[in-house]
């Protein structure tokens, strides 16, 4: 019987060649993809326009990533991304979870609209809601304004934070509440001292999500944020891409490069199994 | 309790989501000139900026683009996505880690996934392409401009639907993934070949998550605006211009370019159309939807 399986297995694995093929080879190239910009990032520009990048003759030039860090003020964007991620972050769950838990548990009128207005925010494109925002902004004297970026990070992501975990706190049983109810616990402190704590696998999977999608995020941010003091990453990597390519600081444009994406990708290293579970979640749903 | 839980959400959501959405519907039918006039100066105009939108070549040439990378890109994506899909489910070696790789360049910033693509794959000097072109010998392709005008919006398209392929494919394998076992091993006992498994199995029960994939990809499309600037960034190009480069330009106008003029309630016709074409694609794809039992 053993024997019978593995040959089947056999069989699947030669039938599945032409799959293995193309899945490698898209693999290899995403890897290589990635692969150059980490090693040019360590490069002088005259290198990588040679052929003779992966030498790396005159050594590893770890003084791009200074330049990049000091001159070209990563570190400005890099510091103002990480404060705007994590304040918002932070925010979203606290001010999605209790609503999702209220969704999710107390019948009420008006409680279904509610739930298919969230989720239709993930289909209003940005494009639909800048104006008025900008308007608004402006009137109230706001633009380049720390806090104000980060209210929209947190507004923008709140609808997807609450629409994912109403299925996390549905999936609890109502006998904790009970037995809480019982023990003269108020439902306020219900929430926070019981539920809260018990989606903690759903918190966490859908703030990784969320900090992906606030460090990324580059159309809000471009508009609100004109001021280099106040710029995220993907605003200020844009930025210095377009003044980089004048410049010829080809080493440092991409050891900039790699400081921006390297959070994410740290990230998602450690927590793949996690971002990949949220996508579906989210998705499956929606 | 209910009240003081679900405030601050609706807050935010009133604020950032319905608010501006109604005020840009009713401004597309204004005449307004600076996005922050005050709505006492704004005067109406009927249909006229639909009117003056559709009249205007380069609009028009960037409904062309989105709707070029919205049919060919979203074929092109959906077909990898669904191939990717089944073979990691079919019993393939390591096809986690590959998933992982697959779905990796979701994760990293647009902007530096562009930066990869024009200054290394696309360089026609010691890029990707011309490497291994130059390898095989074949010189012409080896010194193809790919950035040039002819082949920009090409290039763009594949770049950027490399990055999507990773997310609909997850969203491919979770269905899947829910699709009974018993189906596939009574087929396989009855000795259905995989084409066959594949097309009267997995495809039907997929249709839930095609609707999906179909609506995210069309929310992808109408959004579609960094690969834009990236692959043109000083002026609007026609090979890259995509309505929301073109509501930039005209809302916020910061490029050089001389031949936009500020026209606020253009911009907010432009949003409204793009809010019209996700609610065809939600709709259509329910109705399709709709007709059908398997529900996933």
């Amino acid at each position: 019987m053993a024997k019978k399986l593995r040959s089947l297995d056999h069989h699947t694995q030669v039938r599945l060649i032409p799959s293995y093929v193309l899945v490698v080879t898209w693999v290899i190239f995403t890897f290589v993809l990635i692969g150059w910009v980490f090693f040019a990032s360590f490069s002088t520009s005259q290198e990588i326009f040679s052929d003779s990048m992966f030498k790396f003759e005159s050594g590893f030039h770890f003084e791009n990533y200074i330049r990049a860090w000091n001159t070209q003020k990563v570190s400005v964007y890099f510091m103002n991304s990480l404060m705007y991620t994590v304040v918002s972050c932070t925010s979203i769950i606290l001010i999605a979870s209790p609503a999702a838990y209220v969704l999710s548990r107390f019948k009420f009128r008006g409680n279904l609209s509610i739930q298919s207005l969230l989720a239709s925010a993930l289909g209003i494109p940005a494009i639909m809601i800048v104006m008025p925002l900008f308007s608004l902004v402006s009137r109230l004297r706001l633009t380049n304004n720390r806090w104000l970026l980060i209210f929209l990070y947190i507004a923008m992501n709140v609808p997807f934070t609450t629409f994912f975990l109403l299925a996390f706190f549905k999936s609890l049983s109502t006998t904790y509440e009970e037995a809480a109810y019982i023990d003269g616990c108020s439902p306020m402190g219900t929430f926070w001292r019981i539920m809260f704590p018990l989606v903690q696998p759903g918190i966490i999977t859908v703030t990784v999500f969320n900090f992906i999608t606030i460090w990324n995020e580059y159309f809000m941010s471009m508009i609100f944020a004109n001021k280099p003091k106040v710029r995220p990453v993907s605003v200020g990597l844009f930025n210095m891409i377009q003044a980089m390519r004048y410049t010829g600081d080809w080493g440092g444009m991409f050891a900039s490069v790699v400081i921006v994406f390297l959070p994410t990708f740290l990230l998602y290293i450690f927590l793949s199994e996690r971002i990949i579970q949220g996508v579906t979640a989210g998705a499956i749903k929606g | 309790m209910i009240i003081i839980f679900l405030t601050p959400a609706m807050i935010c959501y009133l604020l950032v989501f319905l608010y501006p959405s109604i005020r840009t519907t009713i401004m597309s039918f204004f005449a307004v000139e600076s996005v922050s006039d005050p709505i006492s100066t704004w005067s109406f105009n009927g249909l006229e900026n639909y009117r003056t939108l559709f009249n205007t070549a380069i609009f028009r040439q960037s409904m062309r683009n989105i709707a070029n990378i919205w049919l060919v890109g979203g074929i092109g994506v959906m077909v990898t996505a669904l191939f990717f899909a089944v073979s990691l489910t079919n019993g393939m070696k390591f096809s986690k880690f590959f998933r992982s790789v697959i779905y990796l360049p979701n994760v990293v910033s647009a902007i530096a996934m562009g930066t990869m693509w024009i200054n290394y794959v696309y360089n026609s000097s010691y890029g990707l392409l011309h490497d291994i072109f130059a390898t095989l010998g074949m010189t012409t392709l080896s010194e193809t401009l790919w950035t040039g005008p002819d082949k920009l919006f090409w290039s763009m398209l594949v770049a950027y639907s490399f990055g999507m392929v990773g997310y609909h494919m997850l969203i491919f394998m979770a269905s899947i993934e829910q699709i009974p076992k018993d189906y596939m091993e009574a087929a396989q006992i009855e000795g259905a070949n995989v084409f066959q498994r594949f097309f009267h199995i997995t495809l039907p029960f997929l249709r839930g998550c095609f609707r999906t994939n179909i609506v995210m990809w069309t929310v992808f499309t109408v959004a579609f605006f960094v690969w834009g600037q990236l692959f043109s960034p000083v002026n609007l190009s026609n090979a890259t211009v995509a309505p929301m480069n073109y509501m930039y330009e005209i809302v916020f106008g910061s490029s050089a370019s001389t031949t936009t003029v500020r026209d606020s309630g253009a911009g907010a016709a432009v949003g409204v159309i793009m809010m019209i074409i996700v609610i065809i694609a939600f709709s259509a794809t329910n109705l399709i939807v709709k007709n059908d039992d398997v529900e996933l």
